[in-house]
């Protein structure tokens, strides 16, 4: 970025505008309104009146329809640990994406960022926790100095995504609502991270966390609390008291829309509405119109048909696909509308060959270009999108989306014509001419070429794409195994190279625009099936694992090192360019269809939720860009009102 | 008779130890502990994991030391009444399974007294009655009762209950009223919901019982003290209780070994199909994510009320049968 004196209106992260889209600061709101379910609370004076309860400067949501507070949302989920979903769909962050995947300041007022290096955040004046406390540059300080450089409550410092080459930020409390950190290099993962769906928290509530700690607190005080707690010392009780995002101890002070009130462990939990949330709508209504947010646990297996009973008001998660004729049969009946909103990964399911796999005959083969090509070639993608998907996904390779800015046709269609012929002729060009009985072709040593894909067994899914990937590779003289494992045994048996090839989702952000890391597409972590062992020696920094060997590999190594170092929109375009390019050309993975469709269950009187969406953790986190605070009920029913005024205290 | 009570004592000691052992191992089977799987889970999931922090918890509860310094450190807790700490709950063990014991009991109790009564006269008749045409529908039911896939049958009616009664699905009451104090209408809730899991998990049941009184029966019937008696003319309903049946029912006595954990243990996979609050998804699910203390300690409740329950059984049959306990006493 070649302008030294940015201003606040400046492009941040070298592409996305700031505030316009979602905050105006000077933006007109209409006198604060009461928030009816608090009226008799901020009566009897238990409670602040609201213009005490927002901030000063309130970000102002710009919604589809003016909503009128009140009512109960009821979602499902499988367990406890779900509770953090709430922390995924309430999605308040420092910066947060909007629809349209840029960043926006969300929680901040606005933030200054030069060249990626330098980052001033600005608090808004009066924003408070959930508990009346305000909210503050010292909470930053607290999780900086505190937290992440305490040697008992992080071991290993700060969080990696923090010390771009392995340096840590300068950071600066300049005032009351004013942080900076500086780093030496640019850190283009900052932003992305903290407006992630399990966001980077570099904050935490200090008036209450302070208590736990060994610096604050009073000694014999902290020592009854750990001893009550049943825990062995103050660092474990902070670790398990700390849990922003886990989201499973209601004493915790948040910000979030709703935040938790029922004490683990339970199969109902209670999210109640935060009096002193930051956002209002245009009328002065304060956000979010929904009161409570009821999360009722049920086993996974059960929630369509729970869904389908209606008995969730806004319903995505552990429904798939194939429960759309099942969810639509219920819709009049219970009065719910089912929407089909695309998903985000890269490639539903994809083969993953394994560079590093221990069998060196087979290690040359997957490393043969022509080879990953000649597999791709013969897998059937119209085939499978029409008998499992109902031809409603788009085939192709294992790449970005056409939702994103950096889509290119050409990436997804490379090789990705079902063109069994051409296969064949790459395979005969190898070499690979020997053929046994059966019309299998022979390795050069003499086996028969049987590849066994090893999968986690999570689904039918993966089987069911195998079964129809086994029919075509045959015609190219290839035999196909299906082999289901246990989640972990099956990660460890690809890690250690005894596994050929792996069957999984395709990479995870296939939505991803210029500014976000293309991590997924280099050798960067031992989760890459594709080269686990390469991947391994660069997280490790050359510890474990082995260097990547094969040049385009290296290549994008490189190219995935200079994103990091990147400081400006075209830099990071440039090499996202690249990247795609080499990842057509080479067929690292071979995708098969993605944008599959994921039904989406609404109460028929929910408003504000966008009819067509995308379902994405990561940009997305999942309603999260939507920021269901804003969704409301047209005709609140009132025999769910009454049921909940009628509540007894929990 | 003493002696014989005093032996069956001791050898519960070794034979809970023994069993400890094996349940511990067995749980440390697999690769990694409850935190390497649910790394894996999250990164499956394309959630990152904080690293830092999980290392701080191995640490913290010495997974990463050596198995059988582990065990040691189970164990003396059982022995203390400390059952460990729950990864997946963050939650000391005897708090999670809290009053899911409860439901457990109801929904088991419900279902053996449903078992008895639905069984029990059917055995019967379709013993004094055998081949007789209703011996056959009878037999039939029971048999399609066996043989219908349980899970099946538990989602089938859970669609019509919710269709016909608008009875929500799975659980065991209204979402509404879960911890909330009891109440009448709460009851009634669970009371509405009750029926479906103790039709399924009865039908399976019921069949074999009626097989099993049915052939324990008949093979009585045939016996001469029936023949006697009734060519003495006693009035055959009162021959019918009074000697056979009594009889018939030594293995049911034997049974209740196997009932008590049975009890607590609920019918798993029914319950996750139709997620009730009862144990046994909870035990499923520990054993899955290797939250191996939750699992283990659990498990390990189940095999002392195993054990108790084979002490009980022999000390009510060798209370009821003399032959028993003459047996018994002679191989002492």
């Amino acid at each position: 970025m070649s302008a030294p004196t940015p201003t606040r209106r400046e492009v941040i992260q070298g592409g996305f505008t700031l505030g316009a889209a979602l905050v105006i600061p000077s933006a007109p709101w209409a006198k604060l309104q009461e928030t009816p379910a608090f009226k008799e609370e901020v009566r009897g004076g238990t409670l602040p009146k609201i213009e005490d309860r927002v901030p000063e400067e309130p970000a102002v949501a710009e919604l589809e329809a003016i909503g009128r507070p009140g009512g109960d949302l009821r979602i499902l989920m499988a367990g406890p640990k779900d509770t953090r979903m709430m922390v995924v769909y309430g999605y308040a962050r420092l910066v947060a994406y909007t629809p349209s995947l840029e960043l926006a300041p969300d929680i901040l007022k606005s933030i200054d960022v030069e060249g990626n290096r330098v980052f001033t955040l600005r608090l808004r004046k009066g924003h408070k926790w959930s508990d009346g406390y305000p909210f503050t540059s010292e909470d930053f300080r607290y999780w900086f100095e505190d937290i992440a450089h305490n040697r008992h409550l992080a071991p290993s410092g700060l969080p990696i995504t923090m010390m771009p080459e392995g340096e840590g930020p300068l950071f600066e409390a300049l005032d009351e609502t004013t942080i900076r950190y500086t780093w030496k290099r640019p850190n283009p993962q900052f932003l992305p991270n903290i407006a992630g769906p399990d966001p980077l928290f570099i904050y935490r509530p200090f008036h209450y966390l302070k208590q736990f700690h060994e610096k604050y607190a009073d000694k014999s005080n902290l020592e009854a609390l750990v001893q009550r707690a049943n825990q062995r010392n103050w660092a474990a009780l902070h670790n398990r008291l700390d849990s922003m995002y886990r989201n499973d101890n209601p004493d915790l002070p948040s910000l979030e829309p709703w935040i938790l009130k029922t004490k683990p462990p339970s199969d109902r939990f209670i999210f109640e509405r935060n009096p002193y949330y930051y956002r209002i709508d245009k009328e002065g209504q304060q956000l979010p119109y929904i009161n409570r947010v009821v999360m009722s646990i049920a086993d996974s297996k059960i929630i369509p048909a729970k869904t389908g009973a209606g008995e969730s008001d806004l319903q995505g998660r552990y429904l798939r696909f194939d429960n759309y004729t099942f969810l639509k049969a219920g819709e009049e009946r219970n009065h719910y509308k089912v929407w089909l909103w695309r998903t985000g990964p890269g490639s539903q399911l994809a083969l993953y060959p394994n560079l590093n796999v221990n069998d060196e005959v087979w290690q040359g083969l997957v490393r043969d270009l022509r080879f990953r090509r000649a597999l791709s070639l013969a897998v059937n993608r119209h085939e499978i999108n029409e008998v499992i998907y109902f031809g409603l996904a788009i085939g192709g390779q294992n790449t970005l989306l056409p939702q994103s800015p950096l889509y290119g046709p050409q990436y997804r269609s490379a090789w990705a014509s079902f063109d069994v012929a051409q296969a064949n002729r790459l395979l005969d060009l190898i070499g690979l001419t020997e053929r046994d009985g059966s019309g299998t072709r022979l390795l050069p040593d003499g086996r028969p070429m049987e590849i066994i894909v090893e999968n986690s067994g999570e689904s039918t899914e993966q089987t069911d794409v195998l079964e129809l990937i086994r029919d075509s590779w045959r015609r190219i003289g290839i035999k196909v195994f299906a082999k289901p494992l246990q989640l972990t045994l099956f990660r460890r048996r690809v890690f250690s190279g005894e596994t050929l090839m792996s069957i999984d989702k395709g990479i995870e952000n296939g939505l991803a625009t210029a500014g976000m890391s293309p991590w997924e597409f280099a050798p960067t972590t031992q989760q890459q099936l594709e080269w686990p062992k390469w991947g391994q020696y660069y997280e490790t920094k050359g510890a474990a694992g082995e260097a990547p060997s094969l040049p385009p590999a290296v290549r994008l190594k490189e190219l995935y090192e200079g994103w990091l170092a990147g400081s400006s929109l075209e830099d990071h375009t440039q090499v996202w360019n690249d990247i795609l390019q080499i990842w057509a050309d080479e067929v690292f993975s071979i995708g098969t269809v993605a944008g599959v469709l994921q039904p989406i269950v609404v109460n028929a009187n929910l408003r504000n939720v966008p009819e067509q969406g995308i379902y994405n953790w990561d940009p997305g986190a999942y309603f999260g860009i939507y920021k269901p605070d804003g969704f409301w009920f047209e005709v609140p029913e009132t025999a769910k009102s009454a049921s909940a005024s009628s509540a007894t205290p929990r | 008779m003493l002696s014989y009570l005093v032996h069956r004592v001791l050898i519960m000691i070794p034979t809970l130890i023994a069993i400890s052992m094996v349940i511990f191992t067995i749980i440390n089977l697999p690769q990694g502990n409850y935190y390497t799987t649910y790394i894996a889970e999250l990164q499956q999931s394309g959630e990152a994991v904080d690293l830092a922090k999980i290392q701080f918890l191995e640490d913290e509860y010495g997974l990463n030391r050596p198995l059988w310094q582990q065990y040691i450190y189970w164990a003396f807790g059982l022995l203390r009444g400390n059952m460990g700490y729950s990864f997946a709950y963050n939650l000391p063990v005897n708090k999670v399974v809290g009053d899911r014991l409860f439901f457990t009991f109801l929904v088991s109790f419900t279902t053996i007294i449903f078992t008895y009564v639905v069984a029990f006269p059917i055995g019967v008749y379709s013993a004094t009655h055998q081949y007789s045409w209703t011996d056959h529908t009878l037999t039939l039911l029971g048999f399609l009762g066996l043989a219908t896939p349980s899970f099946l049958l538990a989602l089938v009616l859970l669609y019509l209950a919710n269709v016909y009664f608008g009875i929500s699905i799975g659980g065991l009451m209204d979402p509404q009223y879960i911890d909330k104090p009891w109440s009448v209408s709460k009851a009634l809730s669970v009371l509405a919901h009750l029926w479906i899991p103790v039709i399924v998990i009865g039908t399976a049941g019921t069949a074999a019982m009626i097989r099993r009184l049915r052939a324990n029966l008949l093979d009585e019937l045939q016996k001469q003290y029936v023949v006697t008696a009734r060519a003495k003319g006693v009035p055959p309903l009162k021959l019918l209780f009074k000697y056979p049946l009594r009889m018939a029912l030594n293995p049911f006595i034997s049974d209740i070994g196997s009932l008590l954990p049975h009890v607590i243990s609920g019918a798993a996979i029914v319950s996750v199909v139709m997620s009730l609050p009862t144990t046994g998804p909870m035990l499923l699910d520990a054993l899955r994510s290797q939250d191996m203390y939750l699992a283990g300690s659990f498990l390990m409740f189940m095999a002392f009320l195993t054990v108790i329950g084979v002490f009980v059984s022999d000390l009510a049959l060798a209370l009821l049968d003399p032959r028993v306990r003459l047996q018994a006493g002679r191989s002492q």
